[in-house]
């Protein structure tokens, strides 16, 4: 279970109504509901990451305490471990890595997300506690995860993130001999050993 | 033999509380020359507090020979700089370096539009923190700009498909890859495309870097890098890099070319020569105190010039490409067909005291597997507060002030070897028990390496040992 123990706070007076903090929300849990209007955050919806606060040009928003801890996970022990091991095995992913290296979150509780219906990145880490930390590694085996299972993902507007998944399984063959020395076929056969 | 220590200054910074007292302030604490331990390692020709004019002249004799009739009057330039090189030594050869590139291009060139993108990993708000510190706004009028790898993208088609870089990087006719030789994140790239590394990094957006580190490895992460660096985009908008070199004595010199594939080959040759026989003497340490005292997470925080992370990983050689741990995802330790764990620690770490370091990487597992001391509330409730580190603090104990803290570590650990990693180049700060076990055990690190290890890592990566030996540093 992750506890989240932070939410973002908009101050309305000094916010410009910029788009830059709804384009770096991990779950869409800060928006600008029309042009011109000041960011507005959904509670229940905030992980309490930092780039909102981070990259707002006027410092309007904060991290503030929560009055109590926001605490999420999965149980993967609720979902058939059969289902869960044939997802990882169609994502390329071995079920005991790191979804989340922040939250020390694995990939089967991701799987087990993904089977009990999350269909976004943002409804996987709503789930998981994912992307409440450095936003950053844990979208990879997410979006493996969720189209090794078949959701289309459709990539929002703006750059909240961008829809790429290579892994070491998809390099062509012709691209792999151009570059010898990179170890691709070597580790592909590392991975596949694993 | 042991002189005095000399930590490295610490940067002000949003990111992690001014230490109340630094670590070699600590009684019978000595600073270790690594000329001593080992002569051959690179000289430096700028040490922290020196004088910058040093690095003005190898900046500029490194360019004297680089192409730059690409460049037009009329054009714009943006000279990519990395956070990392402004933790090195106080930050100010890296700015140096930076200033002096702008200075040469617009006399070689004439051209006016010459921009800095100082680019970033996890600490949002650490580009401006530089821009403001090292008076590059002065530098760079209203043309120095944070990049972050959250900010917008640009699609860049490659070899492997679309990948994306930042679009800040990339709004210039040209870009000038300025980077440092040093050795950083050896589990990350191996020696392999090390010079082209930041085209997955720092210039590239967040899916893009985790595309390398989650989704590839463990040594062919840094293919990410080069299909990107040899994508038409980034040919069409390259001009040169330069490198500031460096070894565990300081900085040593300033490389600069238009052939990256040349400048990496560089960047290996003096890596292997500057970093082996340190990093295979760290393995030499069977048990010790490690106490974190300077700018930057922990695992890039240097102590005799070499990074923490590498000892962390130190009962590893990965420079032996034979070595396998599985990338990032996986945790680092496990070899296949093993199951993955969590990435382990060195076990020659038995304590851990935190006196000062910033946030800016998941780094749970050294709680976790070492017995780990948080020096005074303001640096506890940092880290409690972390959300890259959720359950650190459940790990980890708090110790009023430094001493307390060293006192609680030496009776857990049951040793009186201690290492700081204060950011030190040239000398290294450790206790003399320590300082004696390591003068006792460099002689024969150094002839392994020579004998056994340096042919190695060079023979696996196709390179002729005797032909590596003709190679200027």
């Amino acid at each position: 279970m992750v506890e989240i123990r932070f939410k973002a706070r908009v101050d309305e007076e000094k916010c410009v109504s910029c788009p830059m903090c709804e384009n770096v929300c991990p779950t869409a849990a800060i928006t600008l509901p029309r042009k011109g209007a000041k960011a507005v955050v959904v509670d229940d919806q905030c992980v309490g990451c930092p780039n909102c606060s981070g990259v707002c040009p006027v410092d309007a928003i904060d991290l503030v305490l929560r009055e109590k801890p926001l605490v999420v996970g999965v149980d993967a022990s609720d979902v058939d471990e059969d289902r869960i091991l044939a997802l990882c095995r169609k994502a390329n992913l071995h079920p005991q890595q790191w979804l989340c290296l922040c939250t020390a979150t694995r990939v089967r509780e991701g799987a087990a997300a993904v089977l009990k219906g999350a269909a976004t990145p943002e409804a996987v880490a709503l789930m998981t506690g994912t992307r409440s930390g450095c936003t950053v590694y844990c979208l990879q085996p997410t979006l493996r995860l969720l189209k090794a299972h078949g959701v289309k993902v459709v990539q929002p507007k703006g750059y909240r993130w961008y829809d790429i998944s290579q892994t070491c399984w998809d390099v062509p063959e012709d691209v792999r001999k151009k570059y010898p020395g990179h170890f691709l076929e070597e580790d592909l056969e590392v991975f596949r050993k694993i | 033999m042991s002189t005095q220590p000399t930590p490295s200054f610490v940067r002000r910074s949003v990111y992690g509380p001014e230490p109340k007292q630094r670590a070699a302030t600590l009684p019978g604490l000595v600073g270790l020359e690594i000329k001593r331990l080992f002569p051959d390692v690179p000289e430096a020709i700028y040490l922290e507090g020196g004088d910058l004019a040093a690095m003005r002249e190898a900046t500029r004799a490194a360019l004297r020979d680089v192409r730059m009739d690409m460049i037009r009057e009329g054009h714009s330039v943006n000279i990519l700089a990395s956070q990392y090189g402004f933790t090195l030594m106080g930050g100010y050869a890296y700015a140096e370096m930076l200033k002096t590139i702008k200075d040469v291009v617009r006399e070689r060139t004439g051209c006016k539009k010459i921009r800095l993108r100082v680019c970033t990993g996890f600490r949002i708000r650490e580009p401006d923190e530089i821009i403001q510190h090292y008076g590059l706004e002065e530098s760079f009028p209203h043309a120095a700009a944070a990049v972050r790898p959250i900010d917008k993208g640009i699609p860049i088609e490659t070899e492997i498909g679309t990948l994306y870089g930042v679009a800040k990087v990339y709004d210039a006719d040209w870009i000038i890859h300025a980077h440092h030789g040093e050795l950083r994140e050896l589990d990350m790239h191996r020696m392999i495309n090390r010079a082209h590394k930041p085209f997955a990094m720092s210039y590239a957006r967040m899916e893009t870097r985790a595309v390398a580190h989650m989704n590839f490895g463990p040594r062919s992460s840094n293919f990410i890098a080069k299909v990107i660096f040899d994508s038409r985009f980034v040919q069409s908008k390259f001009t040169f890099g330069c490198f500031m070199l460096t070894s565990p004595q300081g900085i040593t010199g300033v490389a600069a070319g238009s052939d990256l594939d040349a400048l990496d080959r560089k960047l290996m040759l003096v890596g292997f020569k500057s970093y082996g026989k340190i990093r295979e003497l760290f393995a030499e340490i069977k048990e010790c105190i490690a106490v974190l005292d300077a700018t930057g997470e922990p695992r890039y925080m240097i102590g005799g010039g070499l990074t923490f992370g590498n000892v962390t990983e130190a009962e590893l050689d990965l420079f032996d490409l034979d070595m396998m741990p599985v990338s990032l995802g996986f945790g680092l330790y496990e070899r296949p067909p093993h199951q993955p764990r969590a990435k382990s620690v060195n076990p020659a770490l038995k304590a851990l005291v935190i006196n000062h370091m910033w946030l800016g990487v998941p780094q749970l597992e050294l709680a976790t597997h070492i017995p780990t001391i948080a020096v005074g509330q303001d640096m506890a409730r940092l880290l409690r507060d972390d959300p890259m580190n959720h359950d650190f603090m459940r790990h980890c104990v708090t110790a009023e002030n430094l001493e307390t803290a060293m006192k609680f570590a030496r009776a857990i650990a049951r040793t009186d070897n201690v290492i700081v990693f204060d950011g030190s180049f040239g000398r290294m700060t450790v206790s003399p028990p320590l300082a004696e076990h390591l003068t006792a055990r460099a002689p024969d690190v150094s002839r392994r390496v020579d004998e056994q290890l340096m042919p190695k890592w060079l023979r696996q990566r196709g390179i002729d040992p005797a032909a590596a030996a003709q190679v200027a540093m």
